[in-house]
């Protein structure tokens, strides 16, 4: 099923490694370089920065060729000759995706990441416009129209099994979230059968990743069962999966509590706080970065969530309470593992192990740094006419804007 | 443990990396130190939590001060201005007694923080300056509304901040207050144009890329060098293709930004500092096109220009994927 070979695949995981161990000082120049070797891999590859111009270059070559194609040849076409050259596209991207990793041996290289990508955006539309010819996209509860996002889905999960590529994984769980609407007109139920898909997703991924432990496949599964538990918990959130957010955390529209049978809704409200302790709890056991990442963003979620839930008034000081308790929590686990042999308790340490954490530290702290000013300075609330406070739109950590 | 213990079901060949570890051992090409080192690394024994931690850490202070600032909006009336200083100052003096009580002395090169939590506090410190800064002078007017003033001043403190305690988080800060001191200054003129905001910027790109790059002959925190880069390099291609985008009178512009895709490519090939090659395709490949296709109006020909022209980057970019760009 997988176009590259596990052993080719595995060489680039321990290259990666070797280079990481070597930056961190744990091999000698002359063994990273004896070793690197004995690590040489048939696939090319390249940096992030090349394989996403790379990508977004692909991308707009395809996208151009097909809208000239279109120009050229069909001159005012109806919506099913249109759907049908669009299935040719994604047959012809998929096709020149396959070539290009075993004819040019390209691997996370953009270019056929980004021709599989266009195949799957193709086969959507194609379908799309074959099935639903001059008619409006709309969910209907019949048997024939869901084939369109289950075709999406199903072509993804192919794409990310073939191509070990994460985010077509994404796009298929995406995909799984217009299914219920084709199924059913209840929202209620339309969230459970969405976190039931998920549900499935993550008992498959659970029974596959026990036979790959400390591989490349491994690492894959990791993330995502990491992605699935998200799904998960943001199906049975109601106050997070809800589209009008905003006028629901504010009290202006209709709150998710009377769209829903009370009983389902407080079933979910049980349900949002024991899913991030099983996560974790899962994430911990099984020592995984993805699905303890994933269990930390739900925990937080559900505290952010909670108050809405509940329809009680949110407060100005509730951030201020919330990072009070992610410092306290974060300190707590820092001391205890600090203090035991060797700052290692559980198998678990605080201590930085790889040089790849350091790079994601400054590039983030460079980045965030910048941005972060503008996004929590408040909007002003002026509450008299000789006080206006607030702004920050001019940088200066927010310190400046409009007074 | 088995050489082999985790041969993959799928293909004999597969050996994974704790196996080739095993293989390397029996080759002496490494230690059975390192082996029993590098194989608890493999198995996540220890497994490190401080990226997780370090994660954690960031949003509590960002979503402490997010809180914080929100309550001074809002309640500042009930609670009086001397309750609110009193808090704010309080906060203020505790974060810089701590930096300042336990910063090891100031060094040219890279220092490693003191403590986990140090870089945290700090930058809790200067978000708070900022809000304190805000308050004081929306309350009291110490500078009529000037905040060009208080913006220069902020981007001077933080500048020295991040300078001492060797902070990222802070030098960011600093490069956005100055970044706001010049778009405030232009903002007090009575007819700002784009054409002085693109000054203004260009002049922005001069002075911190001179900072950087004298700051760094001197040998004076050099690891900081490549945020400056990164930030100039952005700012100045953003300025330039604004010009680029006008009507009339782009010439020089167009000329700019061609001699500036030139020297950021030859940085990141010279360099190995694959951002730059990046910068150089996209903004090149904006500028260029928004040139050559603004006299155009036939679809076919826009359609070929971008087929023909985005196969010709493909191809370059190969080469120098092929010849440079072996993963960072």
């Amino acid at each position: 099923m997988r176009i590259y070979t596990a052993s080719s695949e595995e060489t680039m995981r321990a290259r990666k490694l070797l280079a990481d161990w070597a930056g961190e000082g744990f091999l000698t120049k002359g063994q990273y370089q004896r070793l690197e070797q004995e690590t040489v891999s048939e696939l090319r590859t390249t940096n992030i920065f090349l394989r996403l111009i790379l990508f977004l270059f692909t991308l707009i070559s395809v996208g151009a060729a097909a809208a000239l194609f279109f120009r050229v040849f069909l001159a005012g076409p109806s919506e099913q000759v249109t759907g049908i050259f669009l299935l040719i596209f994604a047959a012809v991207c998929y096709v020149a995706a396959e070539v290009a990793v075993s004819q040019a041996h390209l691997y996370r290289y953009g270019i056929e990441e980004s021709l599989a990508v266009c195949s799957v955006g193709f086969l959507y539309a194609g379908m799309q416009a074959a099935l639903f010819s001059g008619r409006p996209y709309s969910p209907k509860l019949d048997g024939v129209h869901f084939l369109v996002p289950a075709a999406g889905g199903v072509f993804s999960l192919w794409i990310w099994r073939r191509f070990g590529l994460w985010y077509a994984f994404l796009a298929a769980m995406v995909f799984a979230l217009f299914l219920p609407s084709y199924w059913t007109s209840s929202h209620s139920a339309q969230h459970v059968i969405v976190a039931l898909l998920y549900v499935i997703g993550v008992i498959c991924v659970t029974a596959l990743r026990s036979h790959h432990h400390f591989d490349y496949i491994g690492d894959e599964y990791s993330l995502v069962e990491a992605f699935l538990w998200l799904g998960i918990y943001l199906a049975i959130n109601l106050q997070l999966s809800s589209l009008d957010l905003r006028a629901q955390w504010w009290g202006i529209g209709t709150t998710a509590a009377s769209e829903f049978a009370r009983s389902f809704y407080w079933t979910t409200w049980v349900l949002i706080w024991c899913l991030p302790p099983v996560v974790l709890a899962r994430g911990v056991r099984q020592k995984d970065r993805f699905v303890i990442a994933a269990g930390a963003i739900v925990a937080i979620l559900t505290f952010v969530s909670n108050k809405p839930y509940l329809g009680w008034p949110r407060h100005t000081w509730d951030p201020m309470l919330l990072g009070i308790l992610l410092t306290g929590v974060t300190l707590f686990i820092r001391r205890w593992l600090a203090r035991g042999p060797g700052g290692i308790r559980r198998g678990f340490t605080a201590a930085r192990l790889s040089g790849k954490d350091k790079q994601w530290m400054n590039a983030g702290a460079t980045v965030l740094g910048l941005v972060t000013p503008q996004s929590i300075t408040p909007s002003p609330q002026a509450r008299s006419a000789d006080f206006r406070f607030g702004g920050g739109a001019s940088g200066g950590g927010g310190a400046g804007g409009d007074f | 443990m088995p050489a082999r213990d985790t041969l993959s079901q799928e293909n004999e060949d597969f050996m994974t990396i704790l196996a080739r570890l095993e293989h390397w051992k029996e080759q002496g090409a490494i230690s059975p130190e390192q082996h029993g080192y590098l194989v608890s690394l493999c198995r996540g024994e220890p497994f490190s939590l401080f990226l997780e931690l370090n994660v954690l850490l960031y949003a509590g202070v960002l979503a402490f001060v997010a809180g914080l600032g929100w309550t001074v909006t809002t309640w500042s009336q009930q609670l009086g201005d001397v309750l609110v200083v009193a808090i704010l100052s309080t906060i203020l003096a505790s974060s810089f007694w701590y930096c300042f009580s336990r910063a090891p002395a100031w060094s040219f090169t890279e220092t490693p923080a003191p403590t986990a939590v140090f870089d945290y506090v700090l930058y809790l410190g200067s978000l708070v300056w900022c809000v304190e800064l805000a308050y004081l002078e929306n309350r009291f007017h110490v500078l009529s509304g000037r905040w060009d003033f208080y913006l220069l001043a902020t981007a001077a403190f933080f500048f020295l901040l991040a300078y001492r305690f060797d902070n990222r988080f802070v030098l960011s800060l600093a490069f956005s207050s100055l970044a706001g001191w010049f778009g405030l200054t232009i903002s007090h003129w009575p007819s700002y144009q784009d054409v002085a905001y693109r000054q203004y910027a260009l002049l922005y790109c001069l002075l911190v890329g001179l900072g950087g790059v004298l700051l760094q002959r001197r040998a004076v925190k050099p690891h900081f060098f490549g945020t400056y880069l990164n930030i100039v390099a952005n700012v100045l291609f953003w300025a330039l293709l604004s010009g680029v985008f006008n009507r009339e009178g782009y010439g020089v512009w167009f000329l700019a930004l061609l001699l500036a895709c030139g020297a950021s490519l030859a940085w990141g090939l010279t360099r190995r500092q694959f951002a730059f090659i990046a910068y150089s395709a996209v903004y090149g490949y904006v500028g260029v096109s928004s040139i050559l296709i603004r006299a155009i109006s036939d679809e076919i020909l826009i359609l070929g220009y971008f087929v023909i022209t985005a196969v010709a980057m493909l191809v370059a970019l190969v080469g120098i994927a092929r010849r440079f760009g072996r993963p960072a």
